[in-house]
């Protein structure tokens, strides 16, 4: 694993406003509220498949890896709890190597063990994107081989690889399951959505184990 | 229009391939293959807020009906529009009415610049599909407060309603329902990242939207 302060992808970074409205930190400062308002040990409803699982959700469109790590350091993890958290990041690092974006991954789990010491992680897999084989694909995967070894040495991390579900046999990826070739489709969030649901509901139950 | 320097968002204009997976080019490729194999009699054309408007059970509930096709894509300014409808995406279809959503996104140009964008794409369909109308609808506000791009997305909105006004093949439409509240402020349950519409969001704007578009496919074309 290469050190922190030498990849570019473990640097906490804030978005920059470029674009004039100030949405990133909008959203951020939202997130930042939503913590406070939290109860520590239980969470806003959220009316999506996740809600009887008392979820909260921080995802910020164009995220990389640093960004998420600013967001974390910053706030966001104030005054909460939760028993697991699910990190999906990492296909919008456009400027790192496969390496590079896994060890930003890595450093993001490691804080999470660190701030939340209840908590248990699991990392989504990068997804393939675009229409047909190209290299965003192969570094895709390439960043989830790197994480499949990496994230169990953590202890309390695990990775849970959804993407051969996209590729058919021809290399091609569907627009029934991503309507850019990037952005999942309501089906595509079904197909992912159940091993994901599965095993939150495992590690939920294995919190629950009577006299531990 | 006239002799001063080459206006970027009225410049055809594709989208560069920087992340390197092809994706503007697939997306413009199969507009181009459905616009072969289908006739629609509604064509949706723009950005990420026309693109999106296909995700959510809007789509199948208002604009199915109207056989409406949905060539949106993310992130597009009016330049990267006018592209794609120059080259294919327009041949083969006769849309009664062609509904153009598209401004936002165009950061760094003046908001003369942006209408004189969406001028151009108004004129390219009337050249290539010269029964049809177009719908222009106005671009939203942004940002959970008051910042330039509300007001530089308000004078597009003014300057494009003035321009139409005298196309008989061309209207104007504002589809905000009033997103900006009494403070100032626009709500993360209308917009959850202050651009992009919830389903509450997309409703407000489409319901009335629809309204407008079942009136005009009822009117038989004018010329």
């Amino acid at each position: 694993m290469s050190g922190d302060d030498l990849n570019p992808a473990a640097v906490a970074r804030p978005v920059e406003d470029a674009q004039g409205d100030d949405r990133w930190m909008s959203q951020h400062t939202r997130f930042v509220q939503e913590c406070k308002d939290a109860e520590p040990d239980q969470f806003e409803v959220r009316q999506d498949l996740f809600s009887p699982l008392h979820a909260l959700n921080f995802g910020i469109a164009g995220d990389t890896t640093c960004n998420v790590l600013w967001r974390l350091q910053n706030g966001e993890l104030e005054n909460i709890c939760p028993k697991v958290v699910v990190l999906w990041v990492g296909t919008n690092n456009y400027e790192h190597t496969a390496e590079q974006v896994a060890g930003g991954i890595l450093a993001i789990a490691q804080l999470l063990t660190s701030r939340l010491p209840k908590a248990k992680i699991v990392v989504l897999g990068l997804l393939p994107r675009g229409e047909r084989p190209n290299p965003l694909r192969e570094k895709n995967t390439v960043v989830n081989g790197y994480l499949r070894s990496w994230l169990p040495r953590l202890g309390r991390a695990q990775l849970l690889d959804v993407s051969g579900d996209f590729v058919h046999s021809d290399g091609a990826i569907s627009l029934q399951d991503m309507f850019d070739f990037l952005h999942l489709t309501a089906t595509g969030y079904r197909t992912m959505a159940k091993p994901l649901s599965d095993l939150l509901l495992q590690i939920l139950e294995e919190t629950h184990v009577p006299g531990i | 229009m006239s002799a001063e320097d080459p206006n970027p968002a009225a410049t055809p204009t594709p989208c560069e391939d920087i992340q390197g997976d092809g994706r503007w080019m697939s997306l413009h490729n199969r507009f181009v293959s459905d616009s072969k194999d289908k006739e629609p009699d509604v064509l949706f054309v723009g950005d990420s807020l026309v693109q999106l408007m296909h995700q959510f059970g809007i789509w199948r509930q208002l604009f199915s009906p109207l056989h409406a096709l949905n060539f949106g894509v993310g992130g597009d300014k009016t330049q990267h529009v006018l592209w794609r409808l120059s080259n294919g995406e327009l041949d083969n279809i006769s849309p009664k009415v062609v509904v153009l959503w598209v401004g936002t996104n165009n950061h760094g140009e003046t908001a003369e610049q942006i209408c004189g964008g969406i001028m151009a794409i108004v004129q390219v369909i009337k050249n290539k599909l010269p029964h049809s109308r177009t719908l222009v609808l106005g671009i939203l506000p942004r940002g959970k407060s008051p910042n330039p791009l509300r007001e530089r997305n308000a004078k597009v909105n003014m300057l494009v309603q003035e321009a139409v006004s005298s196309l008989p093949h061309a209207s104007f439409l504002n589809v905000d329902p009033g997103f900006v509240h009494v403070n100032g402020s626009i709500s993360h349950q209308d917009m959850y990242d202050y651009l992009h519409l919830t389903p509450q969001g997309y409703q407000a704007v489409c319901e009335p939207l629809h309204a407008h578009l079942k009136s005009m496919l009822d009117k038989p074309a004018e010329n």
